[in-house]
Formats: structure tokens, sequence, C-alpha cells
């Protein structure tokens, strides 16, 4: 695998349990380069896609591919691709510092890349502890620390926000920023949407197993357009809503006096305003967030399958 | 060799070899006490009393010096496998107890070679506790072998093949033990289920064969070395003892229970998804 070429590819994968398709024909692309958030509700079939994905489940059909080579098909597979799967993978009587020796002398790695790695995550001083007594966000560490060993270039990593404190989400957001600065490929699965906005370029979002919208960041918002509320404040509600109902907006009064306009931009309410004569005391355009989006993407695909 | 390396560390950075060592080591010290107790050169004839013709030939040729000899210098088999298999059985169970199988499988897609390098790793440690039980064997065995006025018997080619036999036992319990792993993936289930069926097993299938052997016959009392643990006591007999198969059919035996345990093993870990 050469360098530059390790866009993840995935294609048409599918995964069946006797009823259930937990990954149904999904396919998308993810860039070097770039933080890919990918996003879905709970049993939407991220993790099941993050383990075809890295071989550790088998397809029931469609590809996987890393710069167009499957995980188990890569030579020396953790010097490509480094992946953070579950925060408590650790045999609980080992110290962090032989859980990374192990897996070196397995890779054929020196040893010196384990003590490196934990530097790297801030782990040194409890090299020597026992894996029992770490904290979640110390396993959090430790699982990346494993996936950096071999320096890849493809970093995959599922919900490693969990358990972590406010501190330890920013320093795990920066890390990922700088990896992808580097020109890795980065793709972090997640529920959690909010940090995703502040960290993802792209996202990837999928409900029961299908791809929902995939795209940058931006753009994935601005298909949302349509779904953008204006907030204002005015003393003659009355007219402002038959104003605002005549150009075909939805007019919602919130409990605080103000009301919700949803179908116009913050110009054209102010426009309409205006040119009714209709005194303003309040415009705000309010951005749809990605939660919003998500929310409104993924209804009705959650609940339990 | 990476992955056996790698293994071999596994096993070492963690803290369940050396308390069934321990375990072990405590077993082969009261074994060697209960056979040293159970011996006998040329037993007298009343001790045969309510026994077959049959019986009280194997008795007999089970009491001579050679046989007990070779029973005192592999002391400690009867626990010592069962230890070696629990540890191999460990080596697989915890990948899933600890969830350290995806890891494992991350560094390794092929997991046939994960699962001989497990084979290996196993079978080298199943020898090395064969190694230092026999050592002890060698060391303490001659005191007793004096206190019963019999010689060393190191002379006797016979006592050798039986320490060559039991390290063939060793190495193929561990083998089974890494089998047993694969297919009963709890740690707790595999620990319990293996030693329980071990012992049980063993008392249970003695003392069957020993009630129904003579009724039903000779190609019954055969079937014994179909039993495990009977086929490696068998391996390690001094001398032929009458009216049971010769040796080398326990250690085919417990190669068969093997190649199948391996086989079946590494066909399921290829198969299975890590979820």
């Amino acid at each position: 695998m050469t360098a530059g070429s390790e866009e993840i590819v995935v294609s048409h994968l599918t995964k069946h349990y006797k009823q259930l398709r937990a990954v149904d024909d999904l396919s998308f692309t993810v860039h070097s380069g770039r933080v890919t958030g990918f996003l879905g509700p709970n049993g939407a079939g991220k993790t099941t896609t993050l383990r075809m994905l890295l071989g550790l489940v088998t397809p029931s059909g469609g590809t996987a591919t890393f710069g167009g080579v499957r995980y188990n098909d890569l030579d020396q597979p953790i010097r490509h691709v480094g992946a953070v799967l579950e925060a408590s993978s650790a045999h609980k009587g080992r110290t962090g510092l032989n859980h990374l020796r192990m897996i070196c002398t397995a890779a054929g790695l020196p040893w010196q890349a384990a003590d490196e790695a934990l530097a790297k995550v801030g782990l040194t001083p409890a090299a020597k502890r026992k894996f029992k007594g770490y904290s979640l966000g110390m396993k959090q560490r430790l699982g990346i620390a494993a996936a950096l060993l071999g320096n890849p270039r493809v970093l995959i990593l599922d919900e490693p926000a969990n358990g972590l404190d406010p501190e330890g989400i920013r320093w795990m957001r920066d890390l990922l920023k700088a990896l992808a600065a580097e020109g890795r490929t980065v793709l972090v699965s997640s529920h959690l949407l909010g940090e995703m906005q502040q960290l993802a370029d792209d996202v990837v979002i999928i409900a029961a197993g299908r791809l929902v919208r995939q795209g940058p960041v931006g753009e994935v918002l601005g298909s949302m357009a349509g779904m953008t509320q204006v907030r204002v404040r005015t003393p003659q509600v009355e007219a402002l809503t038959a104003a605002l109902s005549a150009r075909n907006a939805t007019v919602t009064p919130l409990p605080d006096g103000a009301l919700l306009v949803t179908g116009l931009d913050a110009a054209a309410v102010g426009h309409t305003a205006f040119t009714s004569s209709v005194e303003l005391h309040e415009l705000a355009g309010e951005r749809a967030d990605l939660e919003q989006v998500f929310l409104q993407l993924t209804a009705g695909k959650a609940g339990i399958r | 060799m990476n992955l056996v390396k790698s293994e071999l560390f596994k096993i070492r950075s963690t803290s369940t070899w050396w308390i069934l060592g321990l375990v072990t080591f405590v077993l082969w010290a009261l074994t060697l006490l209960i056979n040293w107790a159970g011996s006998s050169i040329n037993s007298s004839p009343e001790s045969t009393e309510g026994l077959t013709a049959e019986q009280a030939e194997q008795v007999r040729v089970a009491n001579e010096a050679v046989n007990v000899a070779s029973n005192l210098y592999t002391s400690g088999q009867f626990f010592g496998v069962l230890m070696v298999m629990l540890l191999a059985a460990i080596v697989v169970t915890n990948e899933f107890f600890h969830q350290t199988a995806t890891t494992t499988f991350l560094v390794t897609p092929r997991r046939q070679s994960v699962v001989l390098a497990k084979l290996i790793a196993s079978t080298l440690l199943g020898l090395t506790f064969w190694l230092i039980t026999t050592v002890l064997n060698l060391i303490f065995v001659p005191f007793i072998l004096d206190a019963l006025n019999v010689g060393s018997q190191l002379g006797e080619p016979a006592i050798w093949r039986a320490l060559g036999l039991n390290a063939l036992a060793y190495a193929l319990w561990a083998i089974l033990g890494v089998g047993a792993g694969v297919l009963i993936r709890s740690q707790i289930a595999a620990t319990i289920t293996l030693s329980t069926v071990y012992v049980i097993g063993y008392f249970g299938a003695t003392t069957i064969f020993f009630i129904l052997g003579p009724r039903l016959g000779d190609w019954f009392s055969k079937l014994q070395v179909l039993v495990p643990p009977l086929a490696s006591q068998l391996m390690v007999s001094g001398t032929e003892l009458p009216g049971n198969p010769p040796r080398w059919v326990g250690a085919v035996v417990l190669i068969g229970y093997a190649v199948v345990a391996g086989g079946l093993g590494t066909w399921l870990m290829k198969r299975r998804d890590i979820a």
C-alpha cells in the first residue's frame, strides 16, 4: 500500500443474522487527511460495520478495503490500520506496558514502540500498573496507544469518547485532529453528536443498517437549510403571525413570548416584518445543528430491531 | 515464531501460570507420598483375594519392582496433565474473557496461525511442567525405592521409556486443552467442565470397567484405553501389563483426541465472528 492511497472504501457491505439485517447494502468512502464521523443511533450497525472493515466479522456480502486491499490481506496490518474497539480489551492482571509489549512481540515491532506509544497518550506513569487498576479514561488511552503502535496511516475508533471526562474528550479531539492533519485517515464512530460537530470534517450517517447521508459536515447541515428556524420577538404578535403565514411559514409561539418561525430564513423574516410595518425586538436565525439534522434523518429508523 | 513468543509472553505476564504451577507442585508432593504408601514390591497373595485370576496377575506384574518404579518416577502425572490442560484452555478462554481476541486477531488476521501459536506455546508449557516434575521425581524417588529395599531402577530402559511417554502425555494434554478452550469459550465453564470431566470421568470409568470388565469380557476391558486419563496412565506403565493394550495404543488414542480437538478448534476459530 503506497502513501496517499489509504482511502477506506465500503462497497455494498451487508451482514445479516438470521432474521436481522444488521448492515444492509452499505456503501461509503472515507478520505485521508480528514476526520470522518460515523454516526448512527445505538443499534444502527456501526460496530458491526467497523468489525467487518477489520476482518473480525465476516460480511454476508460486499467488500471493505483500505487503499484497495482487504484488511485480512494487508501485510502486517497494524502498520497500516490502527483500531480502538472496546475500552476494556486487555487482561485485567497484565500491566499496561506488558499489554503493548505483547502486541509488539506478535507484530514483530521493537518493545521500544510500546514505551513511545505510552508516552504519546500520557500513560507512562501508569505503565507498570495492572489494567484492572485503570480508570475508564486510562483504558481508552491504552487502547489508543495500542492503535498507534505500528504508526498506521489509518485509524478507526469505535465510540472513543465513551467514559471520558470533558478534559479527556478535548485531549482526544486534539489528538485525532492532529493525526488527520498529518494526512492520516481517521474514522470515528459515535452517537454523541455534539462531539462530532466539533471534531469531524466529514460525516457518514447510518440508521437501521442503511446509509442515510454522507458528506462534509457543512454540506450535510446545509442540506437541512429548509429546516432553518428563526426566533423573533415582537409586540405585534398577531400582525407578524398573519404576515408570515401568508408567506407559507410556520409560526409557533414559545413559552417566553417569542415566536419560532420555520420555513423562512432570518433575512426573509426581517423583510416580511419590515414590509408589514411590524416592530421587531429580537431576530435570530437558529442554525440547525447536527443533533437536529441527525434526529430528523434517523427519525423512525432507530428503535429496537 | 513471533506469535509463539507473544503467546509465551502472554502466559508469563499474568499470574495464572505460577498459581497453577504451585497447585501442581503441592499435588505432585501429595501424589508422590500416596504412591509411596501404596507401593509394595512383589506383594503378598492375600491382597489379591476377591479378584479374578487375570486381575490378580495384573496386580502381580504391577508390583514388580520396575513397574512400581516407573509409577513412582511418573508421579504427579494425574494432576499435572490436568493443570496443563487447564492452563492451555485458559490460554484460549482468556482471549474471550478479557476481550483480547479482538486485539489478537487485529494483529494477526490469519487465525489459524494464532491457534497454531497457542498450540505450540501450550505444548512448551506442558513440557516445562513435565520437566520440573520429572527432575523432582528423579531426585526423590531413588530414596523411596531405597526405603522399599530396591535399587533406583534407573538402569532399566522401561523407566526411561515411561518418562519419555510421560512427556508426550503432557504435550498431548496441552493440545487437548487448547481444543477444549475453543469449544468452551467461557473461562469458568471451561475450567469447571474440564476438571469435573477429568476427575469424575477417570474414577467413574475406572469403576465401570472394574465392575463390568470381568462380566462383558476382554474386549470391553480393552476399551478402557479410550478414556483419555486412562490412556495417558497406560502410556507410563513400565512394562506391558497383562490384559491391557500395548502402551503405544494409549499414545495413539491421545494423539487422536488431540488432533480432533486441535483441528476442530482451529476450524471453529477461523469461521467465528469476533464480536
